[in-house]
């Protein structure tokens, strides 16, 4: 019975320093894990925008980093998700460094079909939730997640049609001229056509127009768009909107005219 | 008297060692925290704090009954204790932890410390089963030696 006992005292001796050791070594390598961010960039491709950040994660520590996993989701004041993204590492082995590009995708034709067509024309706030997750030497997972909001700039924000000026040509034909503005507050170079469909109260289409349009980032366009209207110009009620731009086509966007 | 002043001092050794052990030097690492997570570490205070009574009080008590019956029931009582105590103070495993990193924007960690706590768990249940052996050998010894032995006696 002496040596049982003897026996067990010195294997419980022996696991209690080794899981002091473990423990000390272990915190100790979690505060020589150095992540650091890069230069976050936008790219576009097609309609797709797609922004990435780079993150360098030194493992400075004694234990293996595994499915380190970042997910990201963005969306807009309702809660619909606009975007959500994820980057899997599955190993950063102790004492390397591991280089991650984490991008963020958004398919800008998608969301103007959608009903996220608002962020096109009101500015607003994106709620973004971002998640981190790893299994620290292999045994501690963890999670370390964040809430923030980040301001949203819309690419036609306080779209305006001006009082319209009616100029008769004939008994059948008049002239329209249609004030339009609009302010580009997103980061993107916009470049595109507006077309133009006057409707009139039997909801029959009068007339249509077309304008060019060329908006760098965070500047105010003003045209005055001329359209020639058939039938009753006293009968005109509303205008049909209609975008192309290279990101996306958007369209109709009824606005009234009276 | 004379047989309890060596306990007694032994104990209050050991009690000044485990001091040092189990609550200066721990609260000197919370300590070293509390820049970076003031709330952490006023909750980890009370937790080291309630560590180190236990052990503290445990160390002392078994010393000062060496060789008694109480000594093993003690450790048996101090390996259940501890068993209760990590699974409260690591929150069955699962930790959460929020951050008020700038204002409105929260950072929440959550560590799944399950295995490190079945660990811990692991090597107090063997600490408990070798107080129980230690209790059982002492009694079968002690019942030995309550035994009247044999006398010696002549063949005839």
């Amino acid at each position: 019975m002496k040596q049982a006992v003897r026996s067990l005292g010195w294997a419980v001796g022996i696991l209690w320093i080794i899981l002091l050791l473990f423990t000390v070594t272990a915190v100790y390598s979690a505060f020589q894990i150095r992540p650091s961010f890069g230069e976050p960039s936008v790219a576009t491709s097609g309609s797709t925008l797609t922004a990435s950040l780079p993150i360098i994660l030194y493992n400075g520590g004694f234990y293996d980093i595994s499915k380190f996993n970042i997910t990201t989701r963005v969306m807009d004041y309702r809660g619909a998700t606009i975007t959500r993204s994820s980057t899997l590492v599955p190993y950063v082995l102790a004492g390397a460094n591991a280089t991650i590009t984490h991008n963020l995708s958004l398919a800008i034709e998608q969301a103007a079909t959608s009903n996220l067509f608002h962020l096109l024309f009101s500015d607003s706030e994106l709620e973004v939730e971002a998640a981190v997750r790893l299994t620290y030497a292999r045994v501690f997972p963890f999670e370390i997640s964040l809430n923030l909001s980040m301001p949203w700039g819309a690419p036609f924000a306080n779209l305006t049609l001006g009082n319209i000026s009616i100029t008769p040509l004939n008994l059948t034909h008049a002239r329209v001229r249609i004030p339009l503005s609009f302010e580009n507050h997103s980061f993107l170079a916009l470049e595109g056509t507006i077309q133009l469909e006057i409707v009139d109260y039997t909801n029959h289409i009068v007339g249509r127009g077309s304008t060019g349009f060329n908006a760098p980032p965070d500047s105010r366009f003003e045209t005055d768009v001329e359209i020639l209207v058939s039938g009753g110009h006293n009968d005109i009620r509303e205008a049909h909107l209609y975008f192309q731009t290279p990101f996306f086509s958007y369209g109709p966007l009824v606005m009234s005219l009276v | 008297m004379r047989k309890m002043l060596p306990r007694v001092a032994k104990a209050i050794v050991k009690g000044l060692l485990y001091f040092f052990l189990f609550y200066a030097l721990p609260m000197f690492l919370v300590s070293q925290v509390s820049g970076f997570a003031p709330r952490l570490s006023t909750e980890y205070e009370q937790t080291v704090v309630l560590f180190a009574a236990v052990v503290i009080f445990f160390a002392v008590a078994t010393e000062l009954t060496s060789g008694t019956i109480y000594q093993h029931a003690l450790n048996i009582g101090k390996a259940l204790i501890l068993v209760i105590f990590f699974v409260v103070a690591l929150n069955g495993g699962i930790m959460k932890l929020d951050l008020d990193i700038i204002e409105g924007q929260r950072i929440s960690i959550v560590a799944d410390l399950r295995v490190y706590l079945m660990m811990l768990i692991t090597i107090d249940l063997l600490g408990l089963a070798k107080s129980v052996m230690q209790m059982v050998n002492f009694l079968s010894e002690k019942t030995e030696r309550q035994i009247p032995q044999p006398l010696p006696h002549e063949n005839p």
